[in-house]
């Protein structure tokens, strides 16, 4: 991928659940090394936005280029493309039946066909990087919540993607343990990694984001810089929702 | 009315002599069973109504009539047909054993499929779709990431169908078999004494229950090892 | 297909039996599971042993010796006992049905004191507690709060045991009673088709079982009506 084309392409996108338009005319363009945060009142579609970028959810109008390649039922190679797209979960996922090891080679070694040792050593690299290297060898349910989330953020990281995409990644964390997540997440955007981030941490947004996006009902409201999004947000519904997510 | 305790001592070897044609009666069919279950199991998630139905239908009808009817179908019933007559299993239908492997089989890999199909259904949605974001393939998610874990949670609903095998072959005894319950019969229709040898023998079959529950809790220990917060 | 035409009332008297012993052993297998639920629940210790003993019991025997026992059993009791009052007394005859009936509602009651007592448990306090600071009494929490939840709860696994129970019916042919399997073995002594008689045994038995399944599934959402969001 060249740095013109940009890494993330959504056209006019669509996606209903039944009868719920849950995406409604989504454009979105995501060139490499931008730090995007999505933010908006629940039900807005910004789960399901980031999750139809790797095709965990089938977009049903408009389309999707990852670089050069459109996600289509009939396209040829989508784990090609999930290699290259990062995801984090707010529920963390992570394998509970194997270490944090296991869970941060099995990709490597299945997906990207790496020998033990590489994947190995790849592994322990991350852990060290989220800063916990000698959990290595625990089971998950050993592990706090926060350091679960590292791990999850580890194993994507592995898989050495393009894109990072986070949906809540510290929503289901007790609150103590939300800095060291972010910490993470911060140290990965200053390295450069193009990164999607569904959050409600509005403090990450104005130190990290190079755009903000407001969702509500389906739509993008409102995409801006966050000095500007945060001091002149332009929408009613973007004002109204800034205002009771900042009372606190 | 007294209790004949000689009479114990002296049949309870004889019946323990069938416990090795229990064992291999419960054994093939629990192997079989479990074969056929798997395949049946994979066929009803797979997706497509050719193969889901067959297999639902499959399932229905096994565990809708009794197993003592399924034996006495492949039993006394087979030989009826020519076409089995004619057929090159034939040697295994005319058997009174290859008859009670084959009928505990269909009917066991009806059961188990179920529960196969529970355990594969109870693995967490969320886990899988990291998988999926990875990269992972469909086969691949099934084998590293589903079966584990669908086999740990099976695991209690089987150990309790294995109970329920080792209880169906004491109906091997209906078509001439002398495992231990065709030889309690035998020995009670020569002695009157019912009480004495069939009370006995409940006490073996309920022993070697034990015997199983203890295993398949000393596996779901070992599967389990990754649900305790202390290593 | 001819052969069939004579048997077709024989069949169907033979069906009547099966639901006779299906009704009268169904009444007794709740009867018998409450019971045992009620005891493992009690603070009785006596009550929980004995009730575990009859769990243990009557899930780790096989059911063709159970019925095998009481029914032989019975018979050598009674006889012993009447012989006592009139030595001229040979024999008495237990009815297979009677001896049958109360076989497998024992058997599969015992399922059923597993499955009452953790329907019971599963009653979520808070509206006990709610139904009490009403200022009902006892007697109405218990009718009014915990046996309709109970038995919400309790409905998918005791449908389970009703086709445990119409299927068990099958195995009191082993002791002389006049169901279908009975009928069939006599069909077979006429025509010589083993085949086709225990093929329309099984189909009656599948008739069975998809009421029983039909009525479960009819119970189950009319149990949980108040569950279910508007459309």
């Amino acid at each position: 991928m060249t740095s013109e084309t940009p890494l993330i392409r959504m056209q006019a996108v669509g996606k209903r659940f039944g009868n719920f338009q849950a995406l409604a005319n989504i454009d979105l363009t995501v060139t490499s090394g931008e730090r995007i945060v999505v933010c908006g009142p629940s039900g807005s579609g910004k789960s399901t936005l980031i999750r139809c970028i790797n095709r965990l959810e089938k977009h049903d109008a408009g389309r999707i280029f990852i670089g050069q390649t459109e996600l289509t039922d009939a396209m040829e190679d989508l784990n090609a493309v999930r290699r290259e797209v990062g995801m984090v979960f707010q529920s963390y996922n992570l394998f509970p039946h194997m270490t944090v090891l296991s869970n941060l080679m099995l990709a490597q070694r299945l997906v990207r066909k790496m020998p033990r040792q590489e994947a190995h050593d790849i592994a322990m690299h991350y852990l060290k990087r989220v800063r916990i290297p000698e959990q290595a060898k625990k089971y998950p349910i050993q592990l706090s919540g926060g350091q679960q989330q590292r791990v999850a953020i580890a194993r994507a990281l592995c898989m050495k993607p393009q894109v990072m995409l986070f949906d809540e990644p510290t929503s289901a964390l007790d609150p103590e343990m939300i800095h060291e997540v972010l910490d993470v997440m911060v140290d990965l955007a200053k390295d450069g990694m193009t990164m999607i981030c569904v959050t409600h941490e509005m403090g990450f947004a104005r130190s990290v984001a190079d755009r903000v996006i407001f969702m509500d009902e389906g739509r993008i409201l409102e995409q801006a810089p966050p000095l500007d999004f945060f001091q002149n947000p332009q929408q009613g519904r973007t004002k109204q929702f800034l205002s009771q997510i900042l009372q606190h | 009315m007294s209790f004949d305790t000689a009479l114990i001592v002296e049949s309870l070897p004889k019946m323990l002599m069938g416990i090795g044609l229990t064992f291999q009666l419960l054994i093939l069919s629990a192997v079989f069973g479990l074969i056929l279950a798997t395949l049946l199991m994979l066929m009803r998630i797979s997706g497509k109504w050719w193969l889901s139905w067959p297999a639902q239908a499959y399932i229905y009808v096994f565990r809708g009539t009794p197993i003592l009817v399924q034996i006495f179908i492949v039993y006394y019933g087979f030989p009826q047909l020519e076409m089995i007559r004619e057929s090159v299993l034939w040697p295994l239908f005319r058997d009174p054993f290859g008859c009670a492997v084959f009928a505990l089989s269909l009917n066991a890999g009806a059961y188990v499929s179920e529960i196969l199909r529970g355990g594969v259904l109870g693995v967490d949605r969320g886990m899988l779709e990291a998988g999926e974001a990875l990269g992972l393939s469909k086969t691949q998610r099934f084998v590293y990431l589903t079966t584990p874990i669908a086999t740990r949670l099976a695991l209690p609903a089987y150990g309790n169908d294995i109970i329920s095998l080792l209880k169906s072959t004491a109906l091997a005894s209906t078509i001439t078999l002398m495992e231990m319950t065709g030889i309690a019969r035998t020995i009670v229709a020569q002695t009157y004494a019912p009480y004495e040898i069939f009370i006995s023998l409940a006490i073996v079959y309920m022993v070697l229950t034990f015997l199983i529950q203890k295993l398949v809790a000393r596996i779901e220990r070992h599967l389990g090892r990754y649900t305790l917060k202390e290593g | 297909m001819e052969a069939l035409s004579g048997w077709g009332d024989d069949f169907f008297q033979g069906s009547v039996v099966v639901a006779q012993v299906f009704v009268a052993s169904l009444i007794l297998m709740v009867i018998f599971g409450l019971i045992g639920a009620a005891a493992k629940l009690s603070g009785n210790r006596l009550a929980r042993t004995i009730a575990g003993a009859y769990t243990v019991v009557f899930r780790g025997t096989p059911e063709i010796l159970v019925i095998l026992l009481l029914y032989f059993g019975t018979a050598l009791t009674l006889t012993a006992i009447a012989q006592l009052f009139n030595p001229e007394i040979r024999f008495v005859d237990v009815p297979p049905f009677w001896a049958g009936t109360f076989a497998i509602a024992l058997i599969v009651g015992s399922y059923a004191t597993e499955t009452f007592r953790g329907a019971f448990l599963g009653v979520t306090p808070g509206s006990i507690e709610a139904a009490h600071a009403l200022g009902l009494s006892n007697l109405q929490v218990f009718f009014h709060v915990r046996v309709p939840e109970m038995w919400r709860l309790a409905l998918p696994a005791f449908g389970n045991h009703m086709l445990s129970l119409i299927k068990d019916t099958a195995l009191i042919s082993i002791i002389g009673l006049n169901e279908t399997l009975f009928v069939a073995k006599q069909a077979i002594g006429a025509t010589g088709q083993p085949f086709t008689m225990y093929i329309v045994v099984g189909l009656i038995y599948l008739g069975f079982s998809t009421i029983i399944t039909l009525t479960v599934m009819g119970l189950e959402r009319y149990g949980n009506r108040h569950l279910r969001q508007g459309t």
